[in-house]
């Protein structure tokens, strides 16, 4: 009697627990299903779906890496400004016409795996607009990077990294 | 450590006091990442770093009932303590039962896990990272991002199994488990056998242990 008592608590509760782990990523199987036509479909620019979504990955990756290379820099005792200027004017060139790489139809819906969410489209305006601060404050840490102030240069570098967050929490999955 | 004629001491303060830190740690550490309080989570991830890192040693250098090699052998009764359990025969092991072992291995696994990807993460946006992440890549970094938020599932729901028998075992065994993990003593009478070892946790030991747990997270600290 005893032990069927705990067998079946032991069982409720291993069960609540997994449930509960389990219910902490639903959506990350969204829609990579299809992936393979939808990528094909052509947008206005000339490009492919699965290419415009590429593009826009790398180049925001490359991004990241960049940041982070400036980052690692200025955590160590001496910066080396040639990387971190060389990081900067990186980011300017890669983040430019980033406007554009988020055409309709290359949302979650598109049946392509991306990170993007259904509510840059949804906001759009709001996102431009974040779009460009982002562009602004990549400038902005361009230029301060030429100066060599390494206090400046950490300034600018989180103002930057700020935008970048900013756009992220709203327009980003989330899945850190 | 003494015995008093009544009680035996059956976990050592450190192994307590470490204990009762990594429940606290690990609540403010979950609690920072949710907020984005990265200061605080950078903080108190070091902190159980240091923990870990001594729990680790002290498995070597510690009291009887901390020590990994008596666990390993304890393994070997893992077939019989489950029977046992099913036909309502358990009684009460002086220090980790069998299961309670496969647990240590396990949670102190995870958080190992969890606090090695961490030293390692970038974020997303490339701004925050742990101390050790300057010598990763920023792709690798947050491959192992990936990892640090994986695995924190795992460890959380190590964890809710840890609980969960605990519970079985205080109201349902009757197996009185948390009382002692608080003031380390048993009662003589919980325990068949009349000889059980007397655990002491050494002064030297605990400064060594102490000394390199500490050496090393001013390593982390001081990295690159």
């Amino acid at each position: 009697m005893l032990n069927r008592k705990i067998g079946l608590l032991c069982t409720a509760v291993a069960g609540v627990v997994l449930l509960s782990a389990c219910g902490q990523n639903e959506d990350s199987e969204a829609a990579s299903d299809s992936a393979g036509d939808a990528g094909a479909a052509v947008l206005a620019n000339g490009m492919t779906v699965a290419d415009q979504v590429k593009l826009r990955h790398d180049a925001l990756e490359d991004i990241g890496d960049a940041l982070k290379g400036a980052g690692d820099q200025l955590k160590s005792g001496s910066p080396d400004m040639a990387v971190i200027q060389a990081a900067a004017a990186s980011i300017v060139e890669k983040s430019k016409g980033m406007e554009d790489w988020f055409p309709e139809g290359t949302g979650p819906d598109s049946g392509v795996e991306t990170d993007a969410l259904a509510v840059i489209w949804e906001d759009n305006p709001d996102f431009l607009t974040k779009v460009s601060d982002m562009q602004g404050a990549a400038a902005k840490f361009n230029e301060v990077a030429q100066g060599g102030d390494a206090a400046a240069i950490g300034g600018a570098m989180k103002e930057l990294g700020g935008t970048c967050k900013s756009c992220h929490d709203k327009y980003r999955k989330d899945d850190d | 450590m003494t015995t008093s004629p009544e009680h035996h001491v059956v976990w050592d303060w450190t192994v307590r006091l470490v204990h009762w830190l990594m429940v606290i740690l690990v609540l403010l550490l979950w609690w920072t990442a949710e907020e984005g309080m990265m200061d605080w989570h950078k903080r108190c991830g070091l902190t159980m770093l240091g923990l870990v890192i001594f729990r680790i040693i002290w498995g070597f250098t510690g009291s009887w009932t901390a020590r990994f090699v008596p666990m390993f052998r304890r393994l070997g009764s893992l077939g019989s303590y489950v029977r046992d359990l099913k036909n309502g025969s358990h009684k009460p092991v002086f220090g980790h039962g069998p299961l309670g072992i496969l647990s240590v291995f396990a949670l102190l696994g995870a958080l190992s896990v969890q606090v090695g990807t961490g030293l390692f993460s970038v974020d997303v946006d490339g701004l925050e990272s742990g101390p050790l992440a300057i010598w990763v890549s920023f792709s690798t970094g947050r491959d192992i991002a990936d990892i640090h938020e994986l695995n924190f599932d795992i460890l959380s729901t190590l964890i809710s199994l840890h609980v969960a028998a605990i519970l079985v075992y205080q109201f349902i065994l009757k197996d009185n488990l948390i009382p002692p993990m608080v003031t380390g003593k048993r009662p003589v009478s919980d325990f068949a056998a009349s000889t059980v070892p007397t655990i002491t946790a050494g002064f030297w030991a605990f400064v060594l242990s102490a000394g390199i747990a500490s050496g090393s997270v001013y390593a982390v600290l001081h990295a690159g």
